[in-house]
């Protein structure tokens, strides 16, 4: 079995990147805490519509051009009338509309068509670690370095999040059931022993958790809580509200010791997780990092 | 790979069929009459940068302005290339031969390294994947695998020309096939993908099912099949939280050495895994589409005309090769082919233990007679002879009675229908087989028609296989006759 790994101290190194080119916002010396914005841009949205507008307005194509509101560059809104069509001395409107909040990115007055594309997102990207930034990746981030602690998981779910460490069991081979996630839990990172329940999951997204760590988690009740089944072993963009991440495997396993016990040395302190996972050639295993 | 053609399911599947035999892992394909908007097909384009791209369309002297056309949404959409922006795509045409230049003006110059090949369909009746088979194989080398890490230091030891692990695997098979004289089914189920290559009558197919695989793309294989698929190969004691939990951590954590239990599951995901392989491998190894073909009476009465090539009453032999043929027992290794490729008539089964085939079918072009040699000594095992009948009988009546001679002796057996016999036949022993099928049911010759072959032991020995096509009894291990 490969090894998952476990360090009581070790210094990390992060690269915070947007994926554009962008502004970055901070230089090598500054400090920053997990909610600094490191860099931030602008991405085109990838969602595009294509209206056939002579459709709508049931006119020929070239006929279109007469009739649009909306030119090439104007902002539309979702329902927006951009092209409207009287006929029978106004008795009879027929209208086209955009589907989505954009921008008409192009019109054909030959084929009678637009183009609605959505407004453009914004990125950024925070540090998500407290420490110090090293180095700065040109137009697009920065590298920041912290003293932690690191523990690996086997497999999670769920992005990036940050919490007060806390303990809902007292030892590793406990299950961590929904009678253990309390409302004082939200935005924290809650440790559990050998098991995660279903209703422990449903708990944890209700109370606000930030993130449950624990050493396994049964897979028909991982897949009943997410509403569908998993496939191949790439995740980090689930979104169900926390990050769930399993340190020893599916079913109920109990946390190894010296994970739990590393756990439990921090309890209280600032623990930044990660459940992105890739299991391929290219491993990448989930992470719970606690700043020194 | 990315592939392009006119009309999907001619120009395009004759695309896909290169660059899959070439040994590709196809990542889209493209075509005029896809029901993608331009738009859409453009951003596509450009979110995949392979490493190689092959177009076809057209026949020669057949159709120009849509070949243009899709030549101009490849120059618009401005591939870029994995291994990063500094290099051109490696741009293959095996299209219309005569409108070379034209494509080659749309594409411009600075976007692509542009290579002309024969036509993949020269004619709608004729496919021709040699040239970009060939076209594919220089791309490989000139463009994509000098960017490899370790590249520069493995040329130096090789004086023959590296080949994608696929490919190689695909050659050596169609030269096993080819001095045989035979048709053959393949299946690689590796951790990540599972492979299937066929030759039949000469023509070699191979298909790719990507994260369909019994590492990490076990979790894949419940999630495409269905766990009730996987659970039918399993006995009906375990459960169903044991089996998925499983099944995750197999693909969680990388194993050295399996579990009892571990070994159970993984021999039922690998069935639904080559199941799912041979499903995939005959709609591309179909017939030519696009082509007249006269129908008979006969044909009418018929729901459709068989679009795939594969017939598995007319593979002679299927071989299996992967971790999962090396982690299982024989007679479990042996009904793991069976299961999934339910093979008919009589067959032969081998597996590939020693990993080697690869290095073979390299070696092919440097001594084609050794490589064969150390494929038959070193590479391949046989383990078994398998015997379905094809047809419907009363349930417990005789399905098959087989004869044997062997060293003077003789010996009776017989399988009643929806049942599984074993029959002991040592790896190196020959006998002499004569094979009375029931009255309704067929071995490959006509309804109880007998069929004589002289056949091969090997370690399982020879599987008597009498539950009938397609299968509906699946925990059916054969047993020896006591």
């Amino acid at each position: 079995m490969q090894s998952i790994q476990l360090f009581e101290d070790t210094v990390v190194r992060k690269e915070r990147r947007i994926p554009t080119e962008g502004e970055v916002l901070v230089k090598p010396g500054d400090t920053v805490e997990p909610d600094t914005v490191v860099a931030k841009g602008v991405v085109e949205n990838p969602d595009i519509r294509e209206l056939k507008i002579y459709a709508s307005l049931g006119i020929s194509p070239d006929m279109v051009k007469n009739h649009m509101l909306k030119t090439e560059g104007d902002d539309v809104n979702k329902d927006e009338v951009i092209a409207i069509y009287r006929s029978f001395f106004g008795r009879s409107t027929k209208v086209a509309r955009s589907p989505i909040d954009g921008r008409i990115e192009s019109f054909s007055s030959t084929t009678g068509r637009a183009i609605v594309r959505g407004h453009p997102i914004q990125m950024m990207v925070k540090a998500h670690l407290p420490g110090e930034v090293v180095d700065v990746i040109d137009g697009e981030g920065a590298v920041v370095e912290t003293r932690a602690a690191v523990l690996q998981g086997a497999f999670g779910l769920g992005g990036e999040a940050v919490g007060e460490l806390v303990f809902a069991v007292d030892s590793a081979d406990l299950p961590l059931t929904s009678e253990e996630i309390k409302a004082e839990h939200r935005g924290r990172v809650v440790v559990g022993g050998s098991v995660v329940t279903v209703d422990a999951l449903r708990a944890a997204a209700k109370n606000g958790v930030s993130a449950v760590i624990v050493g396994g988690v049964d897979q028909k009740d991982l897949t009943e809580f997410l509403g569908y089944e998993l496939g191949v072993g790439v995740t980090g963009g689930e979104d169900f509200g926390f990050t769930l991440i399993i340190t020893e495997g599916f079913g109920v396993n109990p946390m190894d010791d010296a994970r739990f016990s590393l756990l439990e040395r921090h309890e209280g302190r600032l623990a930044c997780v990660d459940g992105t996972t890739q299991i391929r050639s290219r491993i990448q295993r989930p992470e719970v990092v606690v700043p020194l | 790979m990315v592939v392009g053609g006119v009309i999907g399911i001619i120009s395009g599947e004759s695309a896909q069929r290169a660059a899959l035999g070439a040994g590709a892992l196809l990542m889209d394909q493209f075509s005029k009459d896809d029901r993608r908007p331009y738009f859409e097909k453009i951003a596509r384009l450009r979110s995949l940068k392979p490493d190689i791209m092959l177009m076809a369309g057209g026949t020669d002297g057949g159709a120009v302005a849509q070949v243009l056309e899709m030549a101009g949404l490849v120059n618009t959409a401005d591939v870029k290339p994995r291994f990063g922006r500094e290099y051109q795509l490696p741009f293959i045409y095996a299209g219309n031969v005569e409108i070379r230049d034209q494509v080659k003006k749309v594409l411009g110059e600075e976007h692509y390294a542009t290579r002309m090949v024969e036509n993949v369909r020269p004619v709608i009746s004729k496919e021709n994947l040699g040239p970009a088979r060939e076209g594919i194989y220089d791309a490989y080398m000139e463009h994509v695998i000098v960017h490899s890490p370790g590249y520069d230091e493995l040329i130096r030891w090789s004086e023959e020309p590296l080949l994608p692990t696929q490919a190689a695997v695909g050659k050596i098979l169609y030269a096993y096939a080819e001095a045989r004289a035979m048709n053959l089914i393949g299946v690689d189920v590796g951790g990540e993908t599972t492979d299937v290559y066929s030759v039949f009558n000469g023509i070699f197919n191979r298909s790719l099912n990507a994260d369909i695989g019994i590492t990490y793309g076990v979790m894949n294989i419940v999630k495409e099949t269905g766990l009730g698929n996987v659970m039918r190969w399993l006995p009906p004691e375990m459960d169903e939280r044991d089996i998925r939990n499983t099944v995750g951590n197999m693909m969680i954590h990388e194993y050295v050495t399996l579990s009892p239990e571990q070994k159970t599951v993984q021999a039922a995901v690998a069935r639904e895994a080559v199941r799912l392989g041979l499903e995939k491998h005959k709609a591309i190894a179909s017939r030519l589409k696009g082509v007249l073909v006269g129908r008979t009476i006969s044909d009418i009465f018929k729901q459709a005309l068989e679009q795939t090539i594969i017939n598995m009453f007319k593979a002679q032999l299927v071989v299996g090769k992967g971790w999962v043929f090396r982690d299982q027992p024989a007679l479990e290794s042996a009904m793991i082919l069976v299961d999934s490729l339910e093979p008919m008539g009589v067959t032969e089964i081998m597996v590939d233990r020693s990993s080697i085939m690869p290095h073979l079918g390299n070696l092919l072009g440097v001594n084609h007679d050794a490589a064969l040699q150390i494929l038959v000594e070193e590479s391949l095992s046989n383990l078994a002879t398998c015997v379905a009948p094809m047809g419907k009988a009363g349930e417990g009546e005789e399905a098959v009675t087989v004869h044997m001679t062997m060293d003077g002796s003789e010996m009776v057996e017989s399988v009643k229908v929806g049942d599984t016999r074993l029959v002991p036949l040592g790896v190196d022993e020959v006998a002499e087989a004569t094979f009375t099928p029931h009255r309704r049911l067929d071995l490959g010759a006509g309804r109880g028609k007998q069929v004589k072959k002289q056949i091969h032991g090997g370690e399982v020995g020879l599987i008597l296989d009498a539950r009938g096509r397609p299968l509906n009894r699946f925990r059916k291990t054969p047993k020896a006759p006591t």
